[in-house]
């Protein structure tokens, strides 16, 4: 009788620890990211506050009782011992993120912990940047900075939200962190788009636009001219009034907003690229079906796009052109370098309607991309990094970084996989979903699994009682053995 | 029959020169003697007689002395329990108004009451002697009243006309905006008083100098009149002019709109509100609207879509508020999780609880105790449960004096059950009103029979 036998006599369903499976990715080469590295670029209200690291040390040695015991109003949170997946810096395995107050304040493979910090034990977990979704409804009621005053922290989609690994959504051109329990910190800012009609279909509203925006032009030209002229010391005249434009186009042009298109076809994403030619500024595109075709062009004019894997058009053979949706759209745009971010189909959470397809399965729609030939860490970065860069807001999100928002997810296993469940969605350095306590997935392969010494234990209980049985048998081992293999059989679960 | 038929013939002539007013049963003695008392004020009592005199509980005991001529009423042997009467915080069916929204501070419950003939028994019926209405709509549609329901038919004059402010809380945008310009006019009014009383005090002090100086002036002259100068001749004129200007001798402050007062009192905390709640994120928003602003206030809390109040009971303990709850058991949003909302208050240390029905409705009324019931048998206290139907529901509409715990002292005011309250099968048999019965089953039974 060996261990292994032993062990799966026991525990037959017990939980297998991280995924072994094919679909985890080709993991970069992991840079080791040490402590001291970390601390040299700190946020500076962070680093003020620090406490020195000789405190650390002499405050650990005075708890020597429970050095690990946890103040629940510590303003330190520590996630400790998982794969922590920067998308800044590679992956950091079985790491620990410092969080204070809302900040990351430290990430790397040894850091101290200062005392009465809150835990979340991530032994064997992965660790993601809180997903971003670039456009939701229903998540947080209320629109633009509405949302401050309409947002129900206690909502069902809130939960759902946070279940599904989101951790801040854009509504109405609002962007709000789901910050479940409190009001404090949920409106993060507004997104600054412009919506902009220039689609084939409407060639009147095209037109108008370039009107708009060809006024727009000779008006910066005329400032400029007139701020030349001051600046030489030149005979300058009335500054010139931004008279009769477009409300918010002059901010376009001087990159102060971020214009918004929605295209899918090929010949409505050129003629986008030509507009963003002709006129440079932010863009950002929702659609993009066929922007695979396309993708060089749209790198070319800095534009960035939310696209749909999932979403399918057919190719039209009367064109002499490429068309319909491809697979492999993600992975071009990706070899283009062009920046994008992943919605699902629906942009809300349903509890009915199409499973897998809705913003509680947000990695779901990014492993189809995946599927297609993007590398997994694009992906993860489409739903991270580059969503808050479509958002205008990588300043603070996006990253598992020193100083950013510790806005974090802990997973069961790889993001990308259909049975990972987020076991921790951490928010502005507060736990703010708990697989094990929320009502919703808790049942479903539950977390709690045994520690080494009940391991021990039980193994120790089961021998026991296998001698005791054995010696009754006389020695009649067959039996035994017997026993042994019908209960792996009927052990139920199990992956 | 002959006897009283004898004394009305004679009553008769006497009525018709001078109305008789009805006699108080000044001096008489009732003694009931009851197999169970719930004071609400410690635990239930066992064979206890309560002995009554001029609408006050004099005597209270398990061996007491009847006087002669006493009238007793032994319910021991039936099972009767006494406790007192229920309250009802919300009669709002009572009311038939415009459910407006936005701020209509000036309307009173009470005038857009709408009371049909028997409005009383269905409230008697229950055991409810005492109810609160307050206006409809949401906002803060007004201020809340309270009637006594004393049996007696007609429009009635309210108990209080005029008690909280009622201010309904939403977790959105408008709802708050609402709220916040609500104090914004209040604090202008302040503002304008105090700048008024400021003006008004120069204005008199400066006055009341020109006057001093007048009076100098004149004794000046009588001096020099004295010492044989002649006098100015315009003085008297100027005297004139100065008395018409002269402002008013006290305070008069400027007249504020019917429904900028009662916010001004709020905000002053010379006036309660009372604070409606949907869901526990109204309660956030709440304090955020609130931020450092100390308030007077009592919370009444109302399932909405999502019955999620749990998630701030710790919170609302902590203030130390008055907080009315629904006896109701309900699930967690989405979810067949249940959740005993009141008694997780009372867990977490909300100690002045009121336990309402569990809807604003007569029908509500009528399954209020099997609600209560339901609520205790998950976990509830029995005497929370009690004392939030009656006691503590008493003192939020201020008549914690009329509904007081059954003792020594306390006046006569009580409901007689067939059983034990929280059991849904028990009916009302007496409501007894400072010693008067104001409702007797047994006795309208007959009349309907007949």
């Amino acid at each position: 009788m060996n261990l292994l036998s032993l062990l799966l006599l026991v525990f037959p369903a017990a939980p297998v620890a991280p995924l072994d499976s094919p679909f985890l990715w080709q993991e970069p080469p992991v840079e080791e990211v040490v402590e001291e590295e970390v601390a040299e670029e700190p946020v500076e209200e962070v680093t003020e506050q620090e406490p020195a690291e000789d405190e650390v040390e002499e405050v650990v040695e005075e708890e020597e009782e429970d050095p690990n015991a946890e103040d629940p109003n510590s303003p330190y949170l520590a996630i400790i011992g998982g794969d922590i997946h920067t998308v800044s810096d590679g992956l950091i395995r079985k790491g620990t993120i410092l969080c204070k107050e809302g900040r990351i304040l430290k990430v790397g493979r040894r850091v101290k912990l200062p005392k009465g910090a809150r835990r979340v034990d991530a032994t064997g977990m992965q660790v993601y940047p809180g997903l971003i979704a670039v456009r939701t409804n229903g998540i947080v009621s209320g629109r633009g900075t509405n949302i401050a005053d309409d947002f129900d922290p206690f909502g069902l989609n809130v939960d759902l939200g946070l279940a599904g690994g989101l951790t801040t959504v854009e509504s109405g051109n609002g962007i709000a962190k789901l910050t479940r329990g409190t009001l404090d910190g949920t409106l993060l800012g507004t997104t600054g788009w412009i919506n902009l009609n220039y689609s084939s279909t409407s060639p009147g509203s095209r037109r108008q636009v370039r009107a708009e925006f060809s006024k727009v032009r000779d008006f910066l030209r005329e400032r400029r001219a007139w701020e030349t002229a001051k600046a030489m010391g030149e005979e300058e005249g009335e500054e010139p009034e931004a008279k009769g434009l477009k409300s918010g186009y002059l901010e376009l042009l001087e990159g102060k907003a971020i214009a918004r298109f929605n295209a899918n076809g090929l010949k409505d994403l050129l003629s986008i690229c030509d507009l963003l030619d002709e006129y440079p500024m932010q863009s950002v595109i929702f659609g993009g079906q066929e922007a695979w075709a396309c993708a060089g062009r749209l790198g070319r004019v800095g534009a960035r796009l939310v696209i749909t894997p999932r979403a399918k058009s057919w190719a039209d053979d009367s064109l002499n052109r490429p068309s319909g949706w491809s697979i492999e759209n993600a992975k071009i745009l990706w070899e283009h370098g062009v920046t994008f971010s992943i919605l699902p189909q629906q942009t809300f959470i349903s509890t009915g309607g199409l499973a897998g397809r809705d913003l509680l399965n947000l990695p779901m729609e990014a492993a189809f991309a995946i599927r297609g030939g993007l590398p997994q860490q694009a992906a993860l970065q489409a739903l991270t990094l580059d969503a808050a860069k479509i958002l205008g807001m990588d300043d603070r999100l996006g990253t598992i970084e020193v100083g950013k928002d510790a806005d974090i997810i802990i997973c069961d296993g790889d993001l990308f996989h259909y049975r990972t469940f987020v076991e921790w969605s951490v928010v502005n350095g507060r736990v703010a979903y708990d697989k094990a306590k929320a009502p919703y997935f808790a049942h479903i392969r539950p977390r709690e699994v045994p520690s080494m010494d009940e391991l021990v234990e039980e193994i120790q209980r089961a021998a026991d009682a296998l001698e005791e049985e054995a010696g009754n048998a006389e020695g009649d081992v067959e039996t035994v053995e017997e026993e042994v293999s019908t209960a792996e059989i009927d052990a139920p679960g199990g992956f | 029959m002959i006897l009283s038929s004898l004394l009305l013939f004679a009553a008769q002539p006497l009525q018709a020169e001078a109305p008789e007013p009805t006699r108080e049963p000044t001096g008489r003695v009732t003694v009931y003697r009851l197999g169970q008392v719930e004071t609400l004020e410690g635990d239930a009592q066992k064979n206890v007689s309560l002995l009554v005199r001029d609408g006050v509980i004099e005597r209270m005991g398990q061996a007491l002395i009847i006087p002669d001529h006493a009238e007793v009423i032994d319910l021991r042997r039936s099972g009767q329990v006494a406790t007192p009467p229920l309250v009802l915080t919300h009669a709002n069916w009572l009311i038939e108004g415009r459910r407006s929204g936005g701020r209509n501070s000036q309307f009173l419950a009470v005038d857009s009451l709408w009371l049909e003939a028997d409005w009383e028994q269905d409230l008697l019926e229950e055991g409810v002697l005492l109810v609160g209405v307050d206006p409809p709509g949401s906002g803060l549609p007004g201020r809340t009243s309270v009637l006594e329901v004393d049996g007696q038919t007609g429009q009635p004059e309210p108990l209080v006309a005029d008690l909280h402010l009622k201010v309904t809380m939403a977790t959105s945008s408008s709802a708050k905006k609402l709220v916040r310009d609500a104090w914004k006019a209040a604090e202008d009014a302040i503002a304008k008083e105090e700048k008024a009383e400021k003006d008004w005090k120069k204005a008199r002090e400066e006055w009341e100098a020109k006057q001093k100086e007048k009076e100098e002036a004149a004794k000046k002259e009588e001096e020099d009149k004295k010492d044989g100068n002649t006098a100015a001749q315009d003085g008297g004129k100027d005297k004139k002019e100065q008395e018409e200007k002269a402002p008013p001798e006290t305070f008069e402050p400027p007249k504020m709109k019917s429904d900028v007062t009662p916010l001004v009192e709020w905000v002053r905390q010379e006036r309660v509100g009372q604070l409606w709640l949907r869901s526990a994120s109204d309660w956030l928003h709440w304090q955020d609207l609130l931020g450092e602003r100390e308030l007077s206030y009592e919370i009444v809390l109302r399932h909405g879509r999502s019955q999620n109040f749990g998630e701030v009971a710790s919170v609302l303990a902590t203030t130390g508020l008055r907080v009315e709850v629904p006896a109701v058991i309900s699930f967690l949003p989405f979810t067949r999780v249940r959740a005993n909302l009141p008694a997780e208050l009372a867990a977490a240390g909300v100690e002045k609880l009121i336990l309402a029905p569990p809807n604003d409705s007569l029908s509500g009324v009528r399954s209020w105790r099997l609600g209560a019931a339901r609520v205790v048998a998950e976990g509830l206290d029995r005497q929370v449960a009690l004392r939030g139907m009656s006691l503590e529901a008493a003192a939020s509409l201020g008549q914690e004096e009329l509904i007081a715990p059954l003792k020594t002292g306390s006046p006569a005011t009580f409901v007689i059950w067939s059983g034990d309250p929280l059991d849904p099968m028990s009916e009302v048999d007496l409501v007894v009103s400072a010693g008067k019965v104001v409702y007797d089953r047994a006795k309208k039974e007959k009349e309907e029979a007949r």
